[in-house]
């Protein structure tokens, strides 16, 4: 994977939080993903499509989706619930969003979110896609960007 | 003239998010929809000084939701609210006949300046 696909995904994870959350976010190093198993608790997934295809997912423990959550509508918040989910859906959707506007070239189309919950929950990248990982640390906690995406076969 | 606002967006977060801003300028009567076919049933029963719309949702899309507006002769202001921030889909929305744009992500004080110049047409 180009490292021109990568860094609007980093770019757009920054200014997601920096704009929703007022939180800043301090990337750390990039790595390439081998198991499965998602890295924390809380993971959004969502599809992209176009000249290139694969997904990214935002993965968040516990309590950061919480706190996430709690600072982005102003209440509070104690479980991962429906209100939980649906702000990560958002969140994911407008990482992918400003990055998929960042790589216009590629006329991507992204779908829907969805969320996953849970500490034994796998999610398999599209063969081909390998993912990498990019790591952020922030007050709210860490977050995991995994992003694996491909150049799409000619048709 | 009607005070009332349609936010139509299938996150239950940035309905909430909207609706927040708007009861800060002075919209409190807002009426939500999860979706383009929740949101164009509301609107033919109703109303509204102002339509707020997502663009990528389940059943019926923004983008479809602001031609049906525009099909039945309405000219309320339509202001979708997207992740969409290529050229060509800005494009795409305003020749479907939206009023405003704003990108996800936005701070509060940006959605507050466009839902202010909506307040004061």
């Amino acid at each position: 994977m180009r490292a021109e696909f990568i860094n609007p995904f980093v770019s757009a994870t920054q200014s997601v939080f920096q704009t929703m959350l007022g939180t800043t976010l301090k990337r750390g190093p990039l790595g390439l993903k081998h198991s499965h198993s998602p890295t924390l608790e809380v993971s959004g997934l969502i599809g992209l499509c176009g000249k290139l295809q694969g997904m990214v997912i935002v993965s968040v423990g516990h309590d950061t989706a919480i706190r996430a959550t709690a600072t982005m509508l102003g209440l509070e918040v104690d479980e991962v619930k429906d209100e939980v989910v649906d702000a990560m859906g958002e969140l994911t959707n407008m990482i992918a969003g400003s990055a998929k506007t960042q790589l216009a070239d590629y006329q991507l189309s992204i779908g829907l979110p969805t969320v996953i919950c849970g500490k034994s929950h796998s999610i398999g990248f599209p063969s081909g896609s390998p993912p990498f990982v990019i790591p952020f640390d922030s007050d709210l906690g860490p977050i995991f960007v995994e992003v694996g995406i491909v150049e799409s076969p000619q048709p | 003239m009607s005070n009332k606002v349609l936010v139509v967006d299938d996150s239950g977060t940035m309905r909430k998010i909207i609706t927040r801003s708007l009861n800060a300028v002075g919209f409190n009567d807002v009426v939500e929809a999860a979706d383009g076919n929740e949101g164009l049933a509301a609107f033919q029963q109703d109303s509204f000084q102002l339509v707020m719309t997502d663009w990528n949702m389940p059943n019926k899309s923004g983008l479809e939701l602001t031609r049906d507006i525009r099909a039945t002769g309405s000219k309320v202001p339509i202001l979708m609210v997207t992740t969409e921030g290529e050229k060509t889909r800005v494009i795409e929305a305003i020749q479907a006949g939206i009023s405003g744009y704003l990108i996800k992500p936005f701070s509060a004080d940006a959605l507050r300046e466009k839902l202010t110049s909506f307040a004061s047409t």
